[in-house]
């Protein structure tokens, strides 16, 4: 997904409906404790993404049996609590990428059509 | 930032959160910041920042992780239903919890072969019901009737299978137990109607006017309502084998009872059971008492004055 800023879509909002698919997709690279996923997801461009979403995101997805966890010690600060997928979650992935998938080409032959039209 | 001061920050900015979403229902927000201070703590440890520099404030926090968390479940649609939901549940907990309520549950287990003995009656009421043969239904067994004793007989061999298959217990098919609970339920729900329909002595004036009973077999009348009749002549003497026959003829018969009658026969050898007053016994054996009548005063006047007395032409 690309940036958006500047853009009058309001980043936020598309945010909100693909966020569990962004979420499911960071942990099904290798598993990760709460702030990790966050980072993660900055890092791949999701610089608006909030704190308390992914946190609410991750506990929404283990509460609906998405997601394993379990607690791993640190040394240097608080135990960190690791989410990773399961079947479920990763039978959930595969349904929303295809979701995703069709989602965009639908959406991109919108747009494409519309610039065809205007360079004529 | 120091560890003291960071976590006192955390501590803060989390309970400040969790008073953010005190509405939530204890089991959801427990389960939903069970893991709030470790990953504020997470946060706080990457910037010397305070959380609410870094975070905002922690009601908007809350407002987005309860955001977070709900997506998908229309908080606004499923509130009211889960809310309705939740009250039903509570009451049915709280109804359940009570004394009353526990001592009945205690007690229906005790009950159970009270009901396998019931059941057993009901089978052979309803049974009877249908082969009756169109004559009214009195109590069964009813020891008066032709069939009493085989009545009788049928509900203690019922009685008997019923208590052997009740205490075998429950079958383990859920099938099984469905069609047993079926059946009881079958038997309950066919034996109330009989139970209604059931006479208990006395006859019911418009359920059969004119029965096969064997009293009436000569297509004799049917007149509940009375057991006999003791006539008297004007003078005050009482009557004895008055032959009474209702408008169209036919004999009138008394409504069956417990009541033994003796009934005498004509010459023909045909019992005669209108001769009034029927002799009759209590089914104990002892006499009936004929009851005490207020005559009339005699009438005076000369039968010509009579007011039904026919005009000469």
């Amino acid at each position: 997904m690309q940036h958006m800023n500047g853009n009058p879509i309001d980043t936020s909002q598309l945010l909100k409906g693909v966020l569990d698919l962004a979420v499911l997709a960071v942990l099904a690279d290798h598993d990760s404790y709460g702030y990790e996923v966050l980072r993660r997801l900055r890092e791949s461009g999701l610089d608006g993404v909030g704190d308390a979403s992914v946190y609410g995101t991750l506990r929404r997805l283990y509460q609906a049996g998405a997601l394993k966890s379990y607690v791993v010690p640190s040394d240097e600060g608080p135990h960190r609590k690791y989410y990773g997928l399961n079947d479920r979650g990763r039978g959930a992935l595969d349904q929303s990428t295809k979701t995703w998938g069709s989602f965009t080409r639908a959406l991109d032959h919108l747009l494409n059509g519309r610039s065809t039209a205007n360079a004529r | 930032m120091p560890d003291s001061k960071q976590a006192n920050d955390v501590a803060s900015y989390a309970a400040a959160v969790r008073v953010a979403l005190v509405d939530l229902p204890d089991a959801e927000r427990e389960s939903l910041l069970e893991d709030l201070e470790n990953h504020l703590a997470e946060v706080a440890s990457e910037s010397d920042l305070s959380l609410q520099e870094r975070l905002g404030e922690p009601a908007a926090y809350g407002a987005e992780l309860r955001s977070a968390y709900r997506a998908g479940s229309d908080a606004a649609s499923t509130r009211p239903r889960r809310l309705f939901r939740d009250r039903s549940w509570a009451l049915i907990k709280t109804a359940s919890s009570t004394q009353a309520y526990r001592e009945l549950r205690a007690i229906l287990p005790e009950l159970r072969p009270g009901w396998w003995v019931l059941r057993a009656y009901l089978v052979v009421l309803v049974l009877v019901f249908f082969l009756r043969d169109g004559a009214n239904l009195r109590p069964i067994p009813n020891p008066f009737s032709r069939l009493g004793l085989l009545q009788v007989l049928a509900t203690l061999v019922a009685i008997v299978i019923s208590v052997r298959l009740g205490r075998r217990g429950m079958p383990v098919s859920r099938v099984w137990r469905g069609a047993v609970l079926a059946v009881n339920v079958a038997i309950a729900l066919l034996a109330l109607p009989v139970l209604v329909s059931m006479g208990t002595g006395y006859t019911y004036p418009f359920s059969s006017g004119y029965s096969a009973d064997p009293f009436s077999a000569a297509s004799a009348g049917y007149y509940p309502g009375f057991t006999n009749i003791y006539p008297y002549s004007k003078e005050g003497q009482s009557l004895k084998d008055v032959l009474l026959y209702d408008q169209d003829g036919r004999p009138l018969v008394p409504g069956k009872t417990d009541i033994v009658t003796d009934v005498p026969t004509g010459a023909d050898g045909l019992p005669i059971p209108n001769a009034y007053p029927l002799n009759e016994r209590n089914p104990n054996g002892d006499p009936i008492v004929p009851p005490r009548v207020a005559l009339p005063p005699r009438q005076t006047i000369a039968p010509a004055a009579s007011p039904t007395a026919t005009p000469s032409p």
